[in-house]
């Protein structure tokens, strides 16, 4: 490929976002929290929308999802699933986070878990843990986003300018608008990445079969390679137990970022009509996994799977739809590294310094946003520079305790009686048990590592909860009568039937009551 | 106060509830097993098709829950 045009387009696409992220401040201050870590909890449903769409589509869509596709076949489609369940996700607790961040002044995931069970160090562990896995997931972007600019100038910026360009670009408006610059980014990359992925995937399946439709791929690829076409796959690694553990755990894993998107909502109403609507966005990936799939015929020396979309477009389409694809994949990668980024900083400062230094909320406001700067110079940067090998690990311990933090959000919305100790020794069992069958022997019986943890988790978090003592009676009140207000409900009419004069009372202070 | 788990209050809660767990049942084994065959179904493998209609089917009832129980979950704006 020798055509700059390209590197134009996808230098352009970084230009863009550069002025959408410092636009977007539209002069407000960014010296609070709430402000820089939640937008003022100001985001309508289509931003919303394109904030949550955008920030789960990473660079996997483009670079993964077609690998999988080339190697594996069908089991790619697990994730289309799990993204779907997300929205399930949030369509039930987005809204009781929502208003958990309104009433009690919660930023973060971990706030909101301290605050809970009365325990700032079980927030400030959570924080710290949940921020090794974001911060291995925001490397493994930047590397991601470095590697398409490599590509694209034909090897003229390479991978340490590249990741210094990206992560300069995301520092600037990230510092300057905050979660603001997320929504209004992530807004514009959601849509550029649905029409790229189209584009490529309706202009691929023409060139390679003369046809517009996908069936045309399909139809070869049932006479031809069958196996791709069912589970387990080509590569004979997606039992049904490995797919549906997969799914499961991959929907109970609340991520940092997600939670800090829910509290960026103008309402609770808003993150229900967004999550109703959100599954459909989730058709992007459909075009990218054809493209894959094409490289089953067209490429099939391909050393490595995850470069057959790239490949597949430099050989084959024309250099405007190339330059798109750049811009889209570098899109994807750079719209889910920001949400993590700014979520380590964000929760580093709320939970883990601010308790630690006695700061105010202003001075923790000042801090997170400064907190960025360290973060990629010293951490992201030599990381995504060096690619240590065991990054991929490191990513996947991180996503194992993510999921294993389930216990603390069961207390949260679903049962009253759940302890601090409880939640402690659930996570650290779990956590140890999914660390192993990660690191050592993974995925024993084909069953994913989280869901080995999840089992030994659930049980013994229940039954510590029953025998120590429960968190203040006022505080978990407090939570639940957000996460199930019915309860109240029925009780407040039970007592008005005895004492009218008693019913209304509220037992608990809250900064804003229930309606 | 009750100490026990969360449940739906009403019969619209169980309703949502219950197309929930359809849906999240519809993409896991058993029922992917039943799915898992090397046919097309308008123009894509079986399993392909079956997660888009998940996908669909996944709006479907949260459609359906914003009008059954959003209200009274105590959504405000």
């Amino acid at each position: 490929m020798t055509s700059s045009l390209p590197l134009i387009i996808t230098l352009g696409y970084v230009a863009i976002a550069m002025v959408i992220g410092l636009r977007a401040r539209g002069g407000r201050s960014m010296s609070s929290l709430e402000e820089w870590g939640v937008a003022g909890r100001s985001m309508g449903p289509v931003t919303l929308y394109l904030l949550i769409a955008a920030g789960s589509v990473s660079a996997y869509t483009f670079m993964g999802a077609p690998g999988w596709a080339y190697a594996k076949g069908i089991p790619v489609f697990y994730v289309a699933i799990y993204l779907a369940y997300l929205a399930l996700v949030a369509w039930y607790f987005g809204p009781k986070v929502w208003a958990f961040g309104e009433r009690f002044g919660h930023v973060t995931q971990a706030s909101a878990i301290a605050d809970r069970y009365q325990s700032p160090a079980l927030g400030a562990l959570a924080a710290l843990v949940m921020s090794v896995g974001s911060v291995a997931y925001a490397v493994l972007q930047t590397i991601g986003s470095a590697y398409i600019l490599f590509v694209m100038s034909g090897g003229r910026i390479p991978i340490w300018a590249g990741v210094i360009l990206v992560l300069s670009c995301i520092a600037v408006y990230l510092y300057a608008s905050g979660q603001r610059a997320i929504g209004k980014t992530n807004a514009f990359q959601g849509v550029l990445m649905l029409i790229v992925a189209w584009c490529i995937g309706l202009w691929a399946t023409h060139s390679a079969t003369g046809s517009w439709s996908f069936g045309a791929v399909f139809a070869r690829l049932q006479r031809e390679h069958p196996e791709f076409l069912t589970l387990p796959g080509a590569s004979g690694d997606m039992s049904f137990a490995f797919w549906t553990t997969s799914i499961l755990v991959s929907m109970v894993s609340f991520m940092p970022p997600v939670w800090t998107q829910w509290m960026s909502a103008s309402s609770a109403r808003t993150i229900r009509r967004s999550a109703t609507w959100l599954p459909t966005y989730y058709l992007v990936i459909l075009p990218m996994v054809v493209v894959g799939f094409i490289g089953i015929f067209s490429l099939p020396e391909l050393a490595r799977a995850d470069t057959v979309a790239l490949e597949y477009a430099m050989q084959h389409l024309p250099a405007l739809l190339v330059g798109l694809l750049g811009a889209g994949t570098l899109a994807a990668s750079m719209s889910s590294c920001e949400p993590f980024l700014h979520s380590v900083a964000l929760t580093c400062s709320r939970d883990v310094l601010q308790p630690a230094l006695k700061l105010s909320d202003r001075q923790a406001g000042r801090l997170a946003r400064w907190l960025l700067f360290p973060l990629m110079a010293l951490v992201v940067a030599p990381l995504a520079i060096a690619e240590p090998g065991n990054l991929v690990m490191i990513l996947l311990i991180g996503l194992g305790f993510a999921s294993q933090v389930l216990p603390a959000f069961v207390g949260m919305f679903l049962w009253p009686r759940a302890t601090r100790a409880g939640v402690a020794a659930g996570i650290l069992a779990g956590f140890v048990i999914t660390v192993a069958f990660t690191t050592l022997w993974p995925h024993p019986l084909g069953i994913h590592a989280g869901f080995w943890g999840l089992l030994v988790n659930l049980p013994l978090f229940v039954l510590v909860s029953r025998v120590t003592t429960p968190t203040e009676a006022a505080v978990v009140e407090r939570f639940f009568r957000i996460a199930a207000p019915w309860r109240y409900r029925s009780v407040a009419r039970r007592s008005s039937s005895l004492t009218p004069a008693t019913a209304g009372a509220a037992p608990v202070s809250a900064r804003r009551e229930e309606p | 106060m009750s100490q026990r788990f969360v449940r739906p209050a009403s019969w619209r809660g169980w309703l949502v509830l219950a197309g929930f767990v359809a849906v999240i049942v519809a993409g896991i084994w058993p029922v992917i097993g039943w799915i898992n065959r090397p046919t097309l179904v308008a123009g894509l493998p079986a399993v392909a098709a079956w997660s888009y209609l998940i996908i669909f089917a996944c709006c479907a009832v949260m459609a359906l829950g914003n009008r059954l129980v959003a209200e009274e979950d105590g959504d405000d704006d």
